[in-house]
């Protein structure tokens, strides 16, 4: 529990999201489309909770009040045309209630706001994906989930911050506030690409090219996982994004492409420094 | 064609050994044979998912590299893999064992071949030999599935393990081995299966009705059963299409959904899901028929707008059929498509909401007595609402990105299934027992199984909605650690359930070895329909002398 | 055997026990380890069970599970027949076939559905954008690029006037019957099954100069298979109706009573309904603008 509470309380900052110990609800928004999910998802909850407990209340009202001891003689009413129609157009109103802003939702996911300024390209396979950067000078790398006996290797020894089965080994680098987008297929089966903080959630199918956007406006390390069964390994490819400084962005895509493995250390060098800058501040 | 039939001067004229249950014409005799193997099925699919529950108790892999080394005899490393490839075939079985083999052989060819017959006045079945192979091709379907579970995938793995919804391509390039093609197979029979019991009810329903009896006066079981048999009968077949092309495309090289020679993977889940979203109302409805009858019986009074109840049905069967691509909202649908389903699908909750709300009515100013099938009946109301509601949240695309393929989505359909259509059976279990057996079962045990069983399946599924909202995805042998806390609580829900269901087996041995004489109607004057004017258990064949309806 | 019942005051048939809904089910199970093992001798796989190679059999448990659903096939309708002779099939229970039968066909209605579905999702939807493969390989138009299709004029024209024509033979012989004119029962049966072997022929021999293959295209598997099912179909209607031309020379049927024979006539034109949509859709339809095969 304390942990959990902890981890939550981080969540402001940089290494915002993945799950944590006893969650109940949605993990913290990175992107604005995320916010309106959450927001959404608490506005439903305002009809279908009361909507619950009126149905609870109302089966113990007639459970108690109408009971054999306390009402033998029962009553022979078998319609009610008012209350009939009471309860078919209320609902009809309730939904419509719902309807309104989940089209808008629905359509804003639909609706970058601005032409993207990235592409990235990710392609599932069993049971790790390809990222392509479609840039001027395109790249691709291969991301896999990390081993535990490569923690060493790769500098990511902090299981806090790289949880087993949510760390991987090359992430998705993508700068702050930019539109991106995401191209996913899939080169086998079908898989899926999601990102929990960044309300994306998308099917990579051979053959098919789908499209998404996010635009994170939180720097942070975000955790996904493959969202489609892919068969044996399914639950052990997930996909990591990590969200950084325009500046430090672009020092990494000029490296990546020649050695992204050294372009990674440097970037979880200076994305560390930076943190311990910022909480040497508060 | 004489046969074993007897030919004895006795006037109930019936069969005698082996025969009498294996030739059987016998409508309240297939509806038993049906009863006891969906208890059968319910015992595989509940140890099914026992085992996935223990595997997820904790992070890491817990049981299964075990289980697959006893099993498949493979050791190390290849234990492991083949151990995670077992785990979904063991939630692949689960869900197939449970929907296809445990609700609907209970719900259709169980009570709905014991009662409906005898609720509209019939004598039998219209086709009564057609009713046994109905049944008999149970087993075999059941047998081929269960066998495919020892014979390989691919390489290294045994069985199914494409999910009960076996989308291509990993049910055709991802999984060669025989196996699909056994299960595939099993569809294929327990299909045929299906369609049969649905051309009878129907024929039944529509012509075999006691003199008088309009169809705005049948019981609302029988309404509810001709509906699911309608979405039975034009459902089904395109399921049987979609996995036929499957099958091709394994084995003869054909390119449905092979994208490379110009086939479409979504296709499949088109045709899954146009059989599979009416399916679930197949699996619910008769639930609805019961808990009516039920709701009326213990509160002593007719139940609340009949009409509107039997109508709603109809809606609910009709706007079933235009819903299905909500199951597909990340596959990459147009954002009008989507915009459809959207809509399509919340209508649905209008008419579903007419009958909770009539159900309630129905106890509303009656004179309520709590044996056990109301509470089962009561709890289902309850329980169907929570599912229900999820359901409508789900409907939302642009919230379903989030929770689609998380446990999120299992909680909602546990709701509905487990807590929904399983209550419903056992609240008909309990209601029809005496009538079936002639022997009353022992209250305190059904309330203890009653309780039991609520307080283990709300364990099991309700932290599943944190699980789901934080993020995990279904399917899966492991998960981050953070995850573990829920999941805990989740595993010993499932064993309280299992316990349950021990409850439920030790009542049914109890009440058949105790021998209570039930009487012919053990519930009082609120049981109104035709099956509680005949003696406990009923005549051999029933209503020799139709009986006239005013 | 109704007289061993103590006569019940209803018109229902109450069934005698029968072995062959349970044998039929045997013989179902048998079908299906049979169909699995012969398609694994087919790839050369195995279908390894109890330590047995199910697969070294090839063809032959296949072959025996059919044996038994055909013969308990046979059985069953031989018993229904004979009830219906010894006069069980009083007006209700003749309602009840007659529902039986048009549900039966209404399934029948919605597994084509499967397969036309097949046929537009591709058909309509060549070359949409997201489905990359699917537009490399279609060239973005129906029938995909380098595919050289069938004249539909030719012979699919020929067996459409075959099917139609075939309708009316067996309309003929419905009258007949009615009018209780033996002889013409019996020509426009002869006459009907006669064209339904003669469309049969003619559809083998389309299949077997067709300039596409069944295998490794979208378009050999939409066409084959849709086609393939009619023709199964019409294989099993030719059959229906040729138990009701054997049964109508050993003098079976009355005007009044005579159930069997209007089931396979509706299911005929059920075969023949299905046939034109075929037609319409993939064979005209879908060759507009498409080069035509020269067919030798
Ligand atoms: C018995 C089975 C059953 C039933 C009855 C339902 C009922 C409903 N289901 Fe469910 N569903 C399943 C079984 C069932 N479902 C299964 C098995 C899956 C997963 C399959 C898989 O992927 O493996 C699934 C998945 C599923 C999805 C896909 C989720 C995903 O994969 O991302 C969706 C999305 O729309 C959905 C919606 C609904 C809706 C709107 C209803 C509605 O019918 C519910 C209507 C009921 C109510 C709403 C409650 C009562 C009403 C009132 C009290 C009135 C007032 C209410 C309001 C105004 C809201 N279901
Ligand atoms: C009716 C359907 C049904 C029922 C009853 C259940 C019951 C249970 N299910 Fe499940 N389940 C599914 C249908 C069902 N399930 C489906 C379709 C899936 C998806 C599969 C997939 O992803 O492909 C699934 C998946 C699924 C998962 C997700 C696995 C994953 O994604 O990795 C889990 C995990 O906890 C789970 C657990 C359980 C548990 C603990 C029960 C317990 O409630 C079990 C306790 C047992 C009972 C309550 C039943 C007892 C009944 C009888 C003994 C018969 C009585 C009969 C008469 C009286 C006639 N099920
Ligand atoms: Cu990849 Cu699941
Ligand atoms: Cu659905």
């Amino acid at each position: 529990m304390l942990s959990g509470t902890i981890a939550l309380l981080a969540a402001g900052q940089a290494w915002a999201a993945q799950p944590v110990d006893w969650q109940i609800g949605f993990q913290p928004a990175a992107t604005p489309i995320m916010e309106a999910i959450r927001w959404f998802e608490q506005y439903t909850l305002w009809f279908i909770i009361p909507i619950t407990l009126l149905v609870l209340f109302l089966l113990a009202w007639v459970i108690i009040r109408y009971r054999a001891s306390v009402n033998p003689v029962p009553s022979r009413t078998s319609h009610n045309t008012l209350v009939e129609v009471v309860w078919t157009v209320g609902p009809v109103v309730i939904l419509l209630f719902i309807a309104i802003p989940s089209f808008q939702l629905l359509t804003a996911q639909y609706t970058p706001t601005e032409e993207p300024s990235l592409t990235i390209k990710a392609t599932g396979n069993q049971w790790n994906w390809d990222y392509e950067y479609q840039i001027e000078e395109p790249f691709s790398f291969n991301a896999a989930m990390l081993q535990e006996g490569q923690r060493a290797d790769f500098g990511k020894e902090d299981s806090a911050a790289y949880p087993r089965l949510l760390a991987v080994d090359n992430e998705i680098v993508v700068p702050v506030d930019a539109t991106v987008r995401v191209l996913v297929t899939a080169s086998d089966v079908i898989h899926a690409f999601a990102m929990p903080a960044f309300g994306v959630k998308v099917d990579a199918v051979p053959g098919r090219i789908n499209e998404t956007w996010f635009k994170a406006t939180r720097e942070g390390l975000y955790y996904g996982q493959c969202s489609e069964l892919c068969g044996k390994d399914h639950a052990y490819m997930p996909i990591a994004i990590r969200v950084v400084s325009p500046e430090l962005y672009d020092q990494w895509v000029g490296a990546a492409g020649s050695d992204l493995s050294g372009a990674n250390r440097a970037l979880m060098a200076a994305v560390e420094a930076q943190s311990k800058m910022a909480s040497a501040a508060e | 064609m004489a046969g074993a039939a007897a030919h004895d001067d006795h006037h109930d004229h019936k069969p005698y050994g082996w025969t009498r249950w294996v030739y059987s014409t016998n409508h309240k005799d297939i509806g038993t044979l049906y009863l006891i193997f969906a208890i059968m099925a319910g015992i595989v699919g509940g140890f099914l998912s026992v085992m996935m529950r223990w595997e997820l108790a904790e992070p890491g892999i817990q049981i299964f590299h075990g289980l697959a080394s006893m099993v498949y005899g493979v050791e190390g490393d290849a234990a492991i893999d083949a151990g995670k490839h077992m785990y979904n075939a063991f939630t692949t079985a689960h869900g197939l064992v449970m929907i296809f083999f445990m609700v609907m052989p209970a719900l259709i060819g169980g009570f709905a071949n014991w009662m409906v017959p005898i609720m509209i006045g019939a004598p039998d079945m219209a086709f009564p030999r057609m009713n046994n192979i109905s049944f008999w091709l149970l087993p075999p379907a059941f047998i081929l599935l269960i066998l495919s579970a020892f014979v390989p995938a691919g390489p290294g793995a045994y069985g199914v393990g494409g999910g009960w919804t076996i989308y291509p391509p990993l049910s055709t390039s991802g999984q060669p081995g025989p196996a699909m093609d056994l299960a595939i197979l099993s569809l294929h029979i327990a299909g045929a299966s299906s369609i049969l019991g649905a051309i009878n009810f129907i024929t039944t329903i529509f012509n075999m009705r006691a003199p008088g009896m309009t169809l705005h006066k049948m019981p609302l079981f029988a309404w509810s059963v001709l509906i699911t048999a309608f979405l039975l009968l034009l459902s089904l077949p395109v399921l049987a299409g979609g996995i036929t092309m499957l099958l091709t495309d394994r084995n003869f090289g054909t390119a449905f959904f092979a994208p490379e020679a110009g086939g479409d993977p979504i296709l499949f889940q088109h045709l899954f899901w146009f059989f599979g979203h009416p399916e679930v109302y197949i699996l619910i409805l008769p639930g609805f028929g019961i808990v009516s009858h039920i709701v009326s019986t213990f509160s002593r009074k007719p139940i609340f707008g009949y009409l509107g109840m039997a109508y709603a049905m109809v809606a609910i069967g009709v706007v079933g059929f235009v819903v299905w691509a909500h199951h597909m909202y990340t596959t990459g649908l147009s954002l009008e498509t989507q915009r459809y389903f959207v809509f399509a699908t919340m209508v649905i909750a209008v008419p579903t909401g007419v009958k909770i709300f009539s159900w309630i009515a129905t106890m509303w100013g009656g004179s309520i007595s709590m044996r056990t099938p109301m509470l089962w009946a009561i709890g289902f109301i309850f329980l169907f609402t929570v599912g229900g509601v999820t359901g409508v949240q789900l409907a939302n695309a642009g919230l379903d990105r989030a929770m689609h393929d998380t446990y999120y989505v299992v909680a909602h359909f546990h709701y509905v299934l487990s807590l929904g259509a399983v209550f419903a059976i056992f609240a008909a279990w309990y209601y029809w027992f005496p009538k079936m057996s002639g022997y009353m079962y022992s209250p305190l045990i059904a309330r203890t199984h009653f309780w039991v069983t609520f307080v283990g399946v709300n364990l099991v599924f309700f932290p599943q909605h944190f699980l789901g909202l934080a993020g995990m995805p279904r399917r899966y042998i492991d998960y981050p650690d953070a995850y573990a806390g829920w999941n805990m609580v989740s595993s010993y829900g499932s064993y309280l359930s299992a316990i349950g269901v021990l409850i439920f087996l030790y009542g049914v041995f109890e009440a058949f070895s105790k021998k209570r004489e039930a009487g012919a109607n053990p519930w009082g004057e609120g049981a109104t329909t035709l099956e509680w004017q005949l003696p406990s258990p009923p005549p051999f064949h029933q209503w020799e002398q139709l009986p006239k309806i005013k | 055997m109704a007289d061993a019942h103590a006569k019940p005051q209803h018109d229902y048939h109450i069934i005698d026990p029968s072995p062959w809904p349970f044998i039929a089910s045997v013989g179902a199970f048998v079908m299906a380890i049979g169909a699995v093992a012969w398609m694994q001798a087919l790839k050369s796989g195995s279908l390894n069970l109890f330590g047995l190679d199910f697969s070294a059999a090839n063809y032959w448990i296949f072959a025996i599970g059919l044996l038994i659903v055909l013969y308990t096939m046979y059985a069953w309708w031989a018993d229904t027949i004979k009830e219906g002779n010894e006069g069980h099939h009083t007006r209700v229970v003749s309602l009840h076939l007659r529902y039986g039968m048009i549900m039966f066909i209404a399934s029948e209605v919605m597994f084509f559905v499967a397969w036309f579905w097949a046929f537009f999702d591709a058909a309509l939807f060549p070359g949409e954008a997201a489905q990359v493969l699917r537009s490399d390989y279609t060239g973005g138009q129906w029938p995909p690029a380098g595919i050289e299709v069938l004249d539909p004029f030719h012979l699919p024209l020929y067996n459409t006037i075959i099917l139609l024509l075939s309708g009316t033979t067996v309309t003929w012989a419905h009258h007949a019957l009615l009018h209780d004119d033996r002889k013409g029962l019996v020509w426009g049966l002869a006459l009907t099954v006669a064209l339904g072997i003669f469309f049969s022929f003619v559809q083998v021999y389309e299949y077997m100069h067709a300039p596409f293959a069944f295998s490794d295209s979208i378009y050999g598997a939409t066409f084959f298979m849709a086609t393939g099912f009619h023709g199964f179909h019409v294989l099993i209607g030719t059959i229906f109706l040729l138990v009701c031309l054997l049964r109508a020379m050993a003098g079976g049927f009355t005007p009044k009573q005579h159930f069997g024979f209007e089931a396979a006539a509706w299911y005929w034109h059920f075969v023949d309904v299905v046939w034109l949509f075929l037609f319409a859709a993939i064979y005209v339809w879908a060759s507009a603008g498409a080069t035509i095969a020269v067919m030798h």
